[in-house]
């Protein structure tokens, strides 16, 4: 028998709070399902279905984006409808009329309640008939009342005005707080020891961390480790993470010891940095594939890190070998140029690598940035290729841009061989639509210079 | 870093170098031991991935003896800390990894080594 939990989400990143219940779930091994129809995913009160109660506490304790867990006794637009539910839900808080001391807090989201209000309801719900001690400090149980407001932000009213006329109003029994929001303090990149412009920000390297089910005894990799900031979330959950970087300046930063070790100390997990390699990924030394459980990545797109790869613009075959310079720079033992990598063909090797690096089942996930008004479903599937399989794609917008955090499951128990990075379009995936379309990522270094300007038709096909 | 685990999988991987490539060859190196934490599930896991020869020729290389020369089958505590130990907890500060076949160096500072080839390596 499942039973139903009400999720108070936080104010952030709507898109990826079902991912991220749903990862969380699968590293458990539990399942969650969606009792009602048409529950709309971007309201912070959404109710789910789970089989055991320590699932509530699980999820809410790994998931950056749950605020609380309430069993769930009553929802309904007027007070009325939470009574009569909520009267006919009793066999779920009958055990606590009794003998149990209890908190009952009645909050709003996107309003302010007035406190003479807020007594009122808590009257209305007499009939519950509790007859446990009011305990403020530290109750038996928690009961917990929302009334959910629509957003008002911009316009100006009068205290108390609109009080009253809320969307829905939600019902319950705190089961756990969530915890793990605390870490985006934790992990502020400000706060570290090390850290680069191209540092990820907190919550979405611990978001990331979720999705790649990151936990001990896995392996985990960043083949754009940059300054390492998803190392450290992946690392404070047990997994180990190796990362490369083709500049080893931005692992290291200044000083012997290297930055991204610095700050790992700091966090208690430098021993779970296994290592850190200077290589461009497009040529790599790996001596065998199926050896991560996830990838987890932000690749170079160009604006502030350009994608660059061994070789150069044009073919030199006049050139002679560079010349060693080991007294340099220790990642510069030759001067190794470099030509622009399209984000398109960088995101389609980056897949392909993964299959071959990946384990079956493990998981890619990488931010993929994208024109916002031109971005189709189609995208994501132009960088797919056989037993990669998409399994979420939230978006994270900022306006005319936006970037795709992409969730990829490796599904298939083949080997595949390593890939040979040879720029080729169209994409080796399915369809000849796919593989014909032009996705709105391509050329996305560019585009962003020029403010993403519409793109006329001879142009977007170059 | 540069532990024996990452050692294992790296190959060099300049073009036409396809035989003989691995392992590298350590050459001039300082080690530093640090401690880290036991998980036997990881290392039954990884286990399969690892070039026995190449780890055992790599630790002795680098003074440690303690790995049997052949695998052994029975997977015991015993084994797994010393197998922990070799894998995990020796790094490879300074010093190069340098390819059998085609002398390649790659060069180690500060624990990281430097895997990037030049362009007439590349092709
Ligand atoms: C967006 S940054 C990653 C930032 C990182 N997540 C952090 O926290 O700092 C992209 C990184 O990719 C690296 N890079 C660019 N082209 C590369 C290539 N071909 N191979 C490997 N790394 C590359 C850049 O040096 C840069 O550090
Ligand atoms: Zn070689």
């Amino acid at each position: 028998m499942r039973t139903a939990y009400l999720f108070v989400f936080a104010q952030a990143h709507q898109d990826f709070r079902l991912p991220e219940i749903l990862s969380i779930a699968e590293l458990h091994g539990f399942t969650i399902t969606f009792p009602k129809e048409g529950q709309d995913p971007s309201r912070p009160f959404v109710v789910l279905e789970l089989e055991e109660e320590h699932h509530a506490r699980l999820l809410a304790r790994r998931c950056i984006l749950i605020k609380a867990v309430y069993e769930f006794y009553a929802q309904g637009s007027t007070y009325e409808e939470v009574h009569e539910a909520n009267r006919r839900n009793r066999h779920l808080w009958s055990r606590y009329i009794e003998n149990t001391s209890f908190k009952f807090m009645v909050s709003a989201h996107n309003h302010t309640i007035p406190q003479w209000r807020q007594r009122e309801v808590i009257e209305s719900f007499s009939y519950m008939d509790f007859m446990g001690r009011i305990d403020m400090k530290d109750p038996e149980i928690v009961i917990g009342c929302f009334e959910e407001y629509p957003n008002r932000s911009g316009t100006t009213r009068a205290k108390d005005e609109g009080d009253g006329e809320f969307i829905q109003v939600w019902f319950g029994r705190l089961i756990e707080e969530g915890s793990a929001r605390p870490l985006i303090k934790k992990f502020d990149v400000k706060k570290r020891a090390y850290y680069g412009n191209t540092s990820m920000e907190a919550e979405i390297s611990l978001f990331m961390a979720n999705q790649s089910l990151a936990s001990p005894g896995k392996l985990v990799y960043d083949p754009f480790m940059g300054t390492g900031s998803m190392a450290y979330t992946t690392a404070h959950f047990g997994a180990q993470v190796f990362g490369s970087d083709i500049d080893g300046r931005q692992m290291r930063g200044k000083g012997d010891q290297p930055g991204i070790v610095r700050a790992a100390s700091q966090y208690g997990v430098s021993a779970r940095i296994l290592d850190l390699c200077t290589f461009d990924i497009t040529h790599n030394p790996w001596r065998c594939g199926e050896l991560f459980d996830a990838i987890i990545t932000d690749p170079p797109y160009g604006v502030r890190a350009g994608a660059k790869r061994l070789g150069r613009k044009k073919h030199r075959p006049d050139l002679t070998p560079s010349t060693p310079a080991s007294v340099r720079d220790p990642d510069m033992p030759y001067i190794p140029p470099t030509k622009p990598y399209e984000l398109a063909e960088l995101a389609r090797d980056l897949v392909l690598l993964s299959r071959y690096l990946l384990k079956p089942r493990g998981r890619l996930v990488f931010f993929l940035p994208t024109v916002t008004d031109e971005y189709q479903e189609v995208d994501v599937q132009t960088m797919l290729c056989e037993g990669m399989e998409v399994i979420a794609n939230s978006l994270q917008d900022f306006g005319s841009w936006g970037r795709r955090l992409v969730t990829i499951r490796k599904t298939t128990l083949e080997r595949y061989p390593a890939p040979t990075f040879d720029a080729r379009l169209p994409a080796p995936n399915g369809s000849e639509d796919v593989a014909a379309h032009v996705p709105a990522h391509q050329d996305f270094r560019r585009r962003y210079f020029e403010g993403f300007r519409k793109v006329v038709d001879d142009e977007s096909n170059k | 870093m540069v532990r024996l685990i990452t050692h294992n999988l790296l190959a060099c991987h300049v073009r036409g170098c396809n035989s003989n490539n691995f392992p590298l060859q350590f050459q001039d190196v300082q080690i530093g031991l640090r401690e880290a934490e036991f998980n036997p599930d990881f290392l039954r896991g990884f286990l399969p991935k690892i070039e026995w020869n190449a780890l055992v020729g790599a630790a002795r290389q680098l003074g440690d003896t303690s790995l049997p020369e052949e695998q052994p089958s029975m997977l015991d505590d015993d084994f797994l800390k010393t197998l922990h130990h070799v894998l995990l907890e020796i790094h490879v500060e300074e010093g190069a990894m340098v390819c059998p076949n085609c002398k390649h160096v790659y060069p180690i500072s500060n624990g990281i080594p430097n895997m990037l080839l030049a362009e007439h390596e590349i092709g």
